[in-house]
């Protein structure tokens, strides 16, 4: 069964030393095939040398057998030499001669063509009995008989010297892994101990703690950098929930207002004993309040849940020009009342790609929100017009007061009136532009406002354009 | 004819009923899902007046009973929820009308009379209030003989007050059936204010009978009355 352990310092360590393992083995492996090839060679120079040696120790006898003084010993300080295997043939492949350690075994059975005619011929082979060698074998001309030395030594050798590396190597292997695995553990710690101080410091986070901050030990590595990235959120979760407070401050100060009032009309009229007429009149003003507080909280209903992401918007592609008359039409006796100039000017064929029905709700908002701060007889003029390739732009200009640079931040924040001396006059709860802001944001387009306190403002949205990109359709006069 | 109201806020049925009763209908209050289920299958109703959100047995569970028992009643749900997948639900499960509290009684009324189908409303193109006389093919309209030259916006916002004569209408219901504006929060009240102005200046200001009264907090109300 595969365990995997919990922690991930263990987890490093143990995938740290299992690769050093891996590692090893691979390099033990290559040692072994190496040193092979090399000791090989060393052992055929060596039976070369050593056939040279034999050479120098032959006789022939009377009776024509070969013969070779074995109690000399050229090496004597090579005592590899007494594992010499010898044997030597005749032309016609008859063996001449065998050494006693090679006994009544052959080292190299028949002879190949050309076996050791030019120089020596090495290779590795099998003996009669299965013992794998290495063999050297040469052709002599020994007083007018052609003889072929073969020399061979048991590969044996070979690998009683490859296996005592490989055991020594091994020995040392578990002292490698274990100082491996005690330096990998400390060094991982290391490394993790910023996160385990990023999860202390994250732990002791919350609502109330919130202008909290992640350490952040060097800003230019992995670790510092997702700590960055946390404190980045962090910012933004804060900022978010100063705007809750204060939205959730207003909004109670906003609904209390309408409330304190409907609860003093009423209980001052009560005090009172007067006739039908002034109790009518109560009523009625009573009722008013309760249509302020009605569209208050419906304005407020329709921002949270654009907040919680539950309106869709049904995007389609309409005339900007023709929407924004419309709205003026409906509004148009307003204007009129207030003795105002209203002019719209622009492209026709410019198209918004937006939830219309929104749209309208925000430019209603914009184009009300600028007769009732325009002075009687002042002016609005609204211009439609391409704002690079892929926006339409709507400004809408009055020539009222103005809104002083400080304040036009702010002016699309929830509740926010520019005199606050005015709320009580005028109906609105200072919803209209935070749901026009909403409506055109949520419609992947932006809007601001534009004002210098005394030259009137001008508020303009932007929205996703049909018609802007091919300025081939506009005719270029 | 009888109409009953399921509701559970007392204050809110009371209200009701003094104002259907005002209106002489007869009116029966359950104020619990059971209360309503069991007076709505055994007695006979013209109208019954659901509230959704209700103690032990939810208004939608009410209604699909019902319509599972096959009481083929109008039911006019009257709810807080006030989604579009809200009203959907109501509507499928069988309710005639929705109405989002709060809503203006005016509105309530008028809805109660559409589904009775009693509306007193007048119809046909000659339509009258006291010396007030309106004849809305020709679109013409006199008092005293005499033509008042109102603009197309404040014919049709005469027309529709003379309709529901003597009845009061709210702001509400003259954005959505005179302007057509279906969305609740557009700024339509100034602009209505405004053309009430315009229209009571033309209709009323030269006469001594005033036809065209504002019930403050309320709405509009069109009716012969000397002040």
């Amino acid at each position: 069964m595969w365990i995997r352990p919990k922690r991930m310092r263990t987890r490093l360590t143990l995938m740290h030393v299992g690769m050093l393992a891996g590692v090893l083995a691979i390099y033990f492996a290559g040692v072994s095939v190496l040193l092979f090839w090399q000791m090989s060679g060393v052992l055929k120079q060596l039976a070369a040398e050593d056939l040279e040696t034999v050479k120098g120790l032959l006789f022939v006898q009377d009776d024509g057998q070969v013969g070779v003084r074995e109690d000399y010993h050229h090496h004597t300080d090579w005592k590899q030499v007494q594992e010499r295997l010898l044997e030597m043939l005749g032309p016609d492949g008859a063996i001449l001669y065998r050494n006693e350690k090679l006994g009544d075994r052959t080292i190299g059975g028949v002879p190949f063509a050309g076996e050791g005619e030019h120089g020596y011929s090495g290779r590795t082979a099998r003996m009669s009995d299965g013992t794998p060698i290495v063999l050297i074998s040469r052709k002599y001309d020994l007083q007018g008989r052609t003889i072929l030395i073969r020399v061979g030594y048991s590969q044996d050798l070979i690998w009683n010297e490859l296996k005592e590396t490989l055991l020594i190597l091994l020995l040392a292997s578990p002292l490698v892994l274990a100082g491996t695995a005690y330096a990998g553990y400390k060094m991982v710690g290391r490394t993790l101990d910023p996160v385990t101080r990023m999860a202390d410091r994250a732990e002791q986070i919350n609502s109330e703690r919130l202008n909290e901050r992640l350490p952040v030990e060097n800003p230019e590595d992995e670790l510092g950098h997702l700590a960055g990235v946390f404190n980045a959120m962090l910012s933004r979760i804060e900022q978010a929930f100063e705007q809750l407070k204060r939205f959730t401050a207003d909004a109670s100060h906003e609904l209390r207002t309408p409330l304190a009032a409907i609860r003093s009309i009423g209980e001052v009229r009560l005090q009172e004993n007067t006739g039908a007429e002034e109790y009518r009149d109560t009523i009625g003003s009573m009722l008013e309040e309760v249509n302020r507080l009605t569209a208050i909280v419906d304005s407020l209903l329709t921002l949270s849940r654009a907040d919680a992401g539950q309106i869709r918007m049904q995007v389609s592609v309409f005339p900007l020009m023709a929407l924004v008359r419309e709205a003026a039409a409906l509004l148009e006796i307003l204007i009129e009342d207030k003795r105002l100039t209203f002019t719209l000017a622009g492209d026709e064929s410019l198209g918004a790609e937006a939830d219309r029905l929104y749209v309208r709700q925000a430019v209603l908002n914009i184009l009300h929100n600028a007769v009732k701060f325009t002075p009687s007889g002042g002016s609005i003029s609204a211009h439609v017009r391409c704002k690079g390739l892929s926006q339409v732009e709507l400004a809408i200009t009055n020539s009222g007061p103005g809104i002083p640079v400080e304040q036009s931040a702010k002016i699309f924040d929830r509740f926010y009136r520019v005199d606050e001396a005015r709320a009580g006059e005028d109906k609105g709860a200072g919803l209209g532009l935070s749901i026009a802001k909403w409506a055109v944001q949520a419609n992947d387009g932006e809007i601001g406002v534009r004002s210098a306190s005394g030259t009137g403002a001008t508020f303009w949205i932007c929205l996703p354009a049909v018609g802007c990109a091919s300025p081939s359709t506009k005719p270029s006069n | 004819m009888r109409i009953l109201i399921v509701e559970d806020e007392e204050k809110m049925a009371k209200a009701l009923r003094t104002g259907l009763e005002a209106d002489e209908f007869s009116v029966s209050i359950a104020h619990t899902g059971e209360d309503g289920f069991f007076l709505a299958s055994t007695e006979t109703y013209d109208l019954v007046i659901l509230d959704l959100m209700l103690p032990n047995r939810d208004g939608m569970e009410i209604l699909a009973a019902l319509r599972q028992k096959n009481v083929s009643v109008p039911v006019l749900i009257l709810t807080s929820r006030d989604t579009v997948e809200d009203r959907v639900k109501g509507l499928d499960a069988g309710a005639d009308d929705y109405l989002v509290k709060p809503f203006a009684f005016s509105e309530f009324l008028a809805r109660v009379r559409a589904l009775l189908r009693r509306g007193k409303q007048e119809s046909g193109d000659k339509l009258s209030l006291a010396d007030l006389e309106m004849d809305t093919a020709g679109r013409v309209v006199t008092r005293g003989g005499k033509e008042l030259g109102l603009t197309a916006r404040e014919f049709d916002l005469l027309e529709y007050l003379l309709r529901q004569k003597g009845r009061v209408v709210s702001r509400e219901m003259l954005a959505r059936d005179v302007w057509q504006e279906t969305a609740r929060y557009t700024p339509l009240d100034n602009v209505i204010d405004v053309h009430i102005a315009h229209l009571r200046r033309k209709l009323d200001d030269p006469f001594r009978t005033k036809l065209l009264h504002t019930v403050r907090g309320v709405g509009f109300v069109l009716r012969e009355e000397t002040l």
